[in-house]
């Protein structure tokens, strides 16, 4: 009888699980001119943040109160994402005057 | 002409050394405003890229005398972004240089600015323990205010080729970031 139950409950989580993937969006923040581009976003919880580096150094994307999570180095045209579920600071570690803050809906 | 002159605050007390190192830089800061300062091109973009060059490798060998004695993390980070940096830049310039078949020329700047730090290096080699620290941070925020200061009013201006006033414009938010991040650095080494 589990087995039978089993089979359905799996669809819905994976129909559920679709359609939050289906909602979510992908930002984009340039890291350019030294800066992150935009400093601030607001994103909605499961939004993909993507990084571009178009400096001509390398920059990493770093959590910044206690680097829970790390892009490391980016060099110039490399990009990272992370899907974003709650609202943090980041920083870049090699730079450490540059600053982002992304927040949550 | 009038030279204009930077006033650099220091944080750091005591050794006359580093009055003598002011006095040093402020001349070569007057140096690059009154080749700028008249009305016809002082600089050919040969010497500007000279100039380039040498204010980059000036500020690598700085860095590398940090990593060697500083025992302070957060002094050998900021020299290894300044060897990463400075290395990027001189990346940019020597390729731009290269597709201009341009060859930099050596100058009375660029050989003011090297023999002046030569000076400074002996100075810093001559410190230890945190008396090293602060007179390595205080001159990374006096070199790079004048090296802005100079890229902005005097380097630029001075060159003809655009690519290379490009290249020239397009390091500035990088030194800018350098000198904030040495502020913040002298701020925290003068507690």
């Amino acid at each position: 009888m589990r087995y039978l139950l089993a089979g359905p409950l799996i669809y819905c989580l994976l129909v559920s699980c679709g359609e939050r993937q289906a909602g979510a969006k992908n930002h984009i923040v340039l890291i350019q001119g030294m800066k992150f581009q935009p400093a601030e976003l607001t994103v909605n919880s499961g939004d993909t943040v993507t990084w571009i580096n178009k400096d001509f150094v390398d920059h990493d994307v770093t959590e910044e109160q206690t680097k829970a999570w790390t892009s490391s180095v980016l060099p110039n045209g490399k990009q990272w994402s992370r899907v974003i579920n709650s609202s943090t600071d980041y920083y870049c570690s090699i730079h450490v005057v540059m600053k982002g803050k992304l927040k949550v809906n | 002409m009038v030279c204009n002159l930077l006033t650099f605050q220091l944080h750091y007390k005591g050794k006359s050394n580093i009055m003598n190192f002011l006095l040093r830089l402020t001349g070569v800061v007057c140096l690059f405003a009154t080749t700028g300062a008249t009305a016809q091109t002082q600089l050919s973009d040969p010497e500007v890229a000279s100039v380039a060059v040498a204010a980059n490798t000036i500020d690598i060998k700085y860095a590398e005398i940090a990593k060697k004695k500083s025992k302070n993390s957060e002094v050998t980070n900021f020299a290894e972004t300044m060897i990463k940096d400075h290395n990027a830049v001189l990346g940019q310039a020597s390729a731009l240089v290269k597709k201009l078949n341009v060859t930099p020329k050596d100058n009375a700047v660029s050989q003011k600015l090297n023999s002046d730090a030569e000076k400074t290096r002996n100075d810093l080699n001559g410190r230890s323990g945190t008396d090293f620290d602060k007179a390595y941070i205080n001159n990374e925020v006096a070199y790079h205010k004048a090296v802005i200061d100079a890229v902005k009013n005097v380097l630029i201006p001075e060159t003809e080729n655009q690519e290379l006033k490009d290249l020239l414009t397009n390091i500035l938010p990088a030194l800018d970031t350098h000198l904030q991040h040495a502020e913040m650095l002298q701020k925290k080494l003068a507690k």
